[in-house]
């Protein structure tokens, strides 16, 4: 039984969650990145095909969307389970991680900690603009790659800012949710989907969080060099993890406090914060505003 | 014209002014300005209170007079507002605005050097104003809020507020939505636990 989870973790975990604390375990380990580096390939071949399965799923339930409807989670009973297992980790462990690097490390530290895992980043972020046909922008990105990872030393430090050179950030998320069929709403991410550890996604948001990882040098590199996992994938891991969960304590402690069903509050702050920067990158006519969307909540009051 | 009469024109005069004056914040003309006065309100209080009865008595006499609550409260419960009945409709009213008032005078704790910045005012076909603003903070980077502003026969009202994108009430409205389904569809527990929520 024991060899079977550590079997299912090893085919996939690698590719859902970028360098997630593996419970599975030290043996395990090296036949991971082994098999990873090996099937490097087949991998971006099986994310290409999941991209198609979720770009499917997206434009299959495009059709009579209302501004009133509610997300759809049809799996909504496993992903309350996987909620509640996270709200538990996160009580436990993650939450008080996150407000003691929050008040105990002093503030320039934090700074440089979140400019190094987001220069780390840039690339991800720059392919993903090329894919949005947005190539100045990508330009900029690894422009801001290059002058952070040497004069900014190896990312501490965001001299490109001071360079007038803005940071952007995109994941392939939003690249599929560009280039979904004209009029799916940028609302419709798929089916509502609740990852262990990593929180709220859904089909389309999940799909571009695997392509993030296949494309992502970072996370090649190491492989392809052999890098220990324990000295590179689990402490950036580690970091982004405190880093995101310090971020967003404030807006997620005021939302659990002042809502009657937290994991429904959530799962409708997320929707509309990523249809939010995906409607940003689409073209005006393609899709409906979420003003004109909303204007249908008169229908059914 | 004898000396009574041109005195009491005048105070009349002097009265009507007086109104117009007092009344002309809520009843502001531009949307903007509206928006401008509601965040100035609001810092006010922040920066003269500290969180407890007397703040959140403050912040609900700012939502009473700037926002349409019972324009926000019927769209907040969607279809269950046809469902339920006119007594529970007002109890819900009242039990939302409470803890709204609540939950503003606690999201705050002390004022921190915020400011608003209000920018473009969109009109829109169906009568409605989209306000953006800027809320500037001392650390970290600025939060996009945008307003949405409607007239509805009361002067100029502020019916939802949109941080980085997330409307409150979509967001609301998905939140009570579920709970009065896992609830055997009754909007009465939703009330009741607002109302318990607002006791402690």
């Amino acid at each position: 039984m024991h060899f079977k989870v550590q079997a299912a973790c090893a085919t996939l975990l690698p590719r859902f969650w970028p360098g997630i604390p593996r419970a599975c375990g030290g043996p395990g380990l090296a036949l991971i990145i082994e098999s990873v580096s090996k099937s490097m390939t087949a991998g971006v071949r099986r994310s290409v095909f999941a991209a198609a399965v979720a770009a499917a799923l997206v434009g299959g339930c495009a059709s009579g969307d209302t501004g009133a409807a509610e997300v759809w989670d049809p799996i909504e009973t496993p992903n309350r389970f996987v909620f509640a297992i996270n709200r538990t980790v996160d009580m436990i462990a993650v939450r008080p991680l996150a407000v003691m690097y929050r008040d105990g490390v002093p503030e320039p530290a934090q700074k440089s900690v979140r400019n190094l895992l987001d220069n780390l980043g840039e690339p991800v972020t720059a392919i993903n603009e090329v894919f949005q046909g947005d190539p100045s922008r990508a330009a900029t990105t690894m422009a801001r790659f290059l002058v952070n990872s040497t004069l900014g030393l190896a990312g501490l430090f965001d001299v490109a800012t001071m360079f007038g050179m803005q940071r952007t950030k995109t994941d392939a998320g939003q690249t599929i949710g560009m280039w979904a069929g004209k009029g799916v709403e940028p609302e419709n991410g798929g089916f509502y989907l609740m990852l262990p550890l990593a929180g709220p996604s859904n089909a389309r948001d999940a799909t571009g969080l695997m392509v993030d990882y296949a494309i992502d040098p970072f996370q090649i590199l190491p492989i392809a060099l052999n890098v220990d996992w324990f000295y590179y994938s689990a402490p950036r891991y580690a970091l982004n993890v405190v880093d995101y969960r310090s971020r967003t304590m404030f807006a997620l402690d005021d939302l659990e406090k002042n809502s009657v069903d937290y994991y429904a509050a959530l799962r409708s702050a997320y929707t509309q914060n990523r249809a939010e920067l995906i409607r940003s990158k689409r073209e005006k006519a393609d899709t409906r505003s979420e003003l004109e969307r909303r204007d249908n909540l008169a229908l059914v009051r | 014209m004898p000396l009574l009469a041109c005195r009491r024109f005048v105070l009349g005069l002097a009265a009507g002014v007086a109104a117009a004056v007092v009344t002309v914040p809520v009843l502001a003309a531009d949307p903007g300005q509206l928006i401008q006065s509601t965040a100035t309100d609001a810092i006010d209080i922040i920066k003269k209170t500290t969180p407890g009865p007397a703040r959140q008595a403050a912040i609900q006499r700012v939502l009473q007079t700037s926002f349409d609550l019972p324009y926000m409260g019927q769209t907040a419960l969607g279809v269950n507002w046809n469902k339920a009945t006119e007594a529970e409709r007002a109890r819900f009213l009242k039990a939302a605005e409470s803890a709204e008032a609540r939950a503003y005078s606690e999201r705050f704790g002390q004022y921190g050097g915020q400011t608003l910045t209000v920018g473009k005012v969109t009109p829109r076909a169906n009568g409605l104003f989209i306000v953006d603003s800027q809320l500037s903070q001392t650390s970290g980077q600025p939060v996009k809020l945008q307003w949405e502003v409607r007239d509805a026969g009361r002067g100029l009202r502020i019916t939802d507020v949109k941080v980085e994108g997330v409307s409150m009430i979509m967001t609301r409205r998905s939140d009570f939505n579920s709970y009065i389904q896992s609830h055997g569809g009754m909007v009465e527990p939703l009330i009741t636990e607002l109302e318990s929520r607002a006791a402690r």
